[in-house]
């Protein structure tokens, strides 16, 4: 007779495995397809997925906050971008580059190849208790407290990064007058 | 033979035990049925509303020739819908077109999910309640699942192929991503206020008072950046008849065409559900002798005949002024709110 809690973990397991399969999938599928819109539409892909598996983890919060901030407004504005360029497909021709790429692959494999010698991934350390694990408060209590410092500093590094953007988009020539009322 | 009957056996037993055990999988899949089935069905019904309505509005009388009061006139035309020639221009990508609209309403029902719509009752002994999922953090999934349902209106203008789409995709993912802020940053405050990003726990904090009263700013910002979401009149920026033809579903027909309505009036329904949620007291009645799901069906239906009462009153505004509207006044208004609510809950809530 089948235990009905071994049952839930082995779906469990199986949940998270397809959704790990299908993200790097996804992730290939970025790389390989020639067409701008649909590397745009399998990154988003691969987004959701990566927050199904925060999902999967009972990391709510930070599963949310990745579907708004990089499948919500991150990619919306690539796809913003591919609609204003026009999304023509691309033409390879040159092999040199082709086997630049297949060089760069195979590099990226390799370090996958260490990465998952050199030790198993390891729980995170801290003392946040079990009824808070991966809500908004639990974070924020971490970025407040222990990690002000570095949390402001990101902050600013992004305003400035804004400011800068603005500054170099700014144009140099006076804009057309247009009549107002 | 007989070792077919006993694995037979064996797994009637296990369903069975397995059900047993997991009562809520049950309840939550009927719970999800209903929703979908549900508000699926309100369509049609507020198809209907806003064209009578709007008639009113504008001196007219509106459909009143099928059925009672014109009731049929929603199913008439559903029927037209689904049995019209669906035409793909052959220049259009193929995968894309199909995509968009599903994309469109998939995200609208899923966003319903986690709205909570009464207080939960008991039957047979088991807790039933009255939302589909409470997430911990369920304004923000709605917030998210809201900003994935942008992709359907930009894939429907990238793969129509046609200048007249691709110009309302783009307006409309810009208008999105606008008042998205807004909507976040108005929301805030309430979140601020109790410190919480379930919506149950909303809903609780406002047995007393209604948050309209207490922020009536973070309202009115609010329900703009709402009205802006849902692409509605003065906002229907994305779908400007006299400029775009009808936007980015000019190339759709058919029940793929009915599909983008369909997704933009679950939302209508979804982003009032919200405003009542938020400001409004949820189910709370106040007093009146009213069931909580009578008092919180008919808060929504009110702000539905406010959404229509905008459109048939507003004339579109022009969108140079649609972005300057966004950026210039709401979200400094927005964050200006922010700091005085933040500022007097650390005063007198230390």
């Amino acid at each position: 007779m089948l235990e009905i809690a071994t049952v839930f973990d082995f779906a469990q397991d199986t949940v998270i495995l397809a959704v790990g399969v299908t993200a790097v999938l996804a992730s290939l599928g970025v790389v390989l397809c020639s067409s701008p819109i649909y590397c745009a539409l399998y990154l988003i892909g691969h987004m959701i997925c990566l927050a199904l598996l925060f999902l999967l983890y009972n990391a709510e919060f930070l599963a949310v906050v990745q579907i708004i901030v990089y499948a919500g407004a991150v990619m919306i504005l690539f796809l913003f971008i591919i609609a204003l360029l026009g999304g023509k497909k691309e033409v390879q021709e040159n092999s040199l580059h082709r086997s630049l790429a297949l060089a760069f692959v195979f590099t990226l494999l390799g370090e996958l190849y260490l990465s998952a010698t050199v030790g198993p991934t390891q729980q995170v350390h801290g003392e946040v208790p079990p009824e808070l694990f991966g809500t908004a408060k639990a974070i924020g209590l971490e970025l407040f407290s222990k990690h002000l410092v570095a949390f402001e500093l990101a902050s600013g590094l992004l305003l400035v990064a804004a400011v800068g953007v603005i500054c170099l988009a700014k144009f140099s020539f006076a804009p057309l007058r247009r009549r107002v009322r | 033979m007989e070792w077919i009957t006993e694995i037979l056996n064996a797994t009637w037993d296990f369903i069975v035990l397995f059900l047993n055990e997991n009562i809520p999988l049950i309840v939550g899949s009927v719970k999800a049925v209903v929703i979908a089935v549900g508000i699926m069905s309100v369509v049609p019904a507020l198809v209907w509303l806003e064209r009578r309505l709007m008639g009113r509005f504008q001196v007219r009388l509106g459909p009143n020739r099928v059925g009672p009061l014109g009731f049929g006139q929603p199913m008439a035309d559903t029927v037209k819908l689904l049995f019209k020639e669906s035409i793909i221009q052959s220049s259009a990508d193929k995968f894309l077109f199909h995509l968009a609209p599903a994309v469109v309403v998939i995200t609208a029902i899923v966003g319903f999910a986690v709205i909570p719509f009464g207080e939960p009752f008991e039957v047979f002994g088991q807790s039933i309640e009255m939302w589909g999922a409470n997430v911990n953090s369920g304004i923000l999934f709605v917030f998210a699942i809201s900003g994935m349902g942008i992709y359907g209106m930009v894939l429907a203008g990238l793969a129509s192929n046609n200048k007249y789409s691709l110009m309302g995709g783009l307006r409309s993912s810009a208008q999105m991503i606008s008042y998205e802020l807004t909507l976040g940053l108005s929301a805030l405050s309430i979140i601020l206020l109790t410190g919480s990003l379930n919506l149950v726990d909303m809903v609780k904090a406002q047995e007393t008072l209604p948050f309209i009263l207490i922020q009536p700013l973070a309202f009115l910002l609010f329900f703009i950046a709402g009205i802006a979401e849902t692409n509605r009149a003065p906002f229907d920026l994305p779908e400007a008849e006299q400029e775009l033809v009808a936007g980015f579903h000019t190339e759709y027909t058919g029940m793929k065409f009915a599909m983008f309505f369909m997704g933009e009036y679950i939302n209508m329904v979804t982003m009032s559900a919200l405003v009542t949620l938020l400001f409004l007291g949820g189910w709370n009645a106040y007093g009146l002798p009213l069931w909580p799901i009578v008092a919180f069906a008919l808060k929504v239906i009110f702000l539905l005949c406010v959404f229509i009462w905008l459109r048939s009153t507003f004339p579109r505004i022009r969108y140079d002024r649609l972005m300057t509207f966004g950026w210039k006044v709401l979200l400094p208004l927005c964050l200006l709110n922010l700091l005085v609510t933040g500022t007097l809950k650390v005063i007198w809530f230390p």
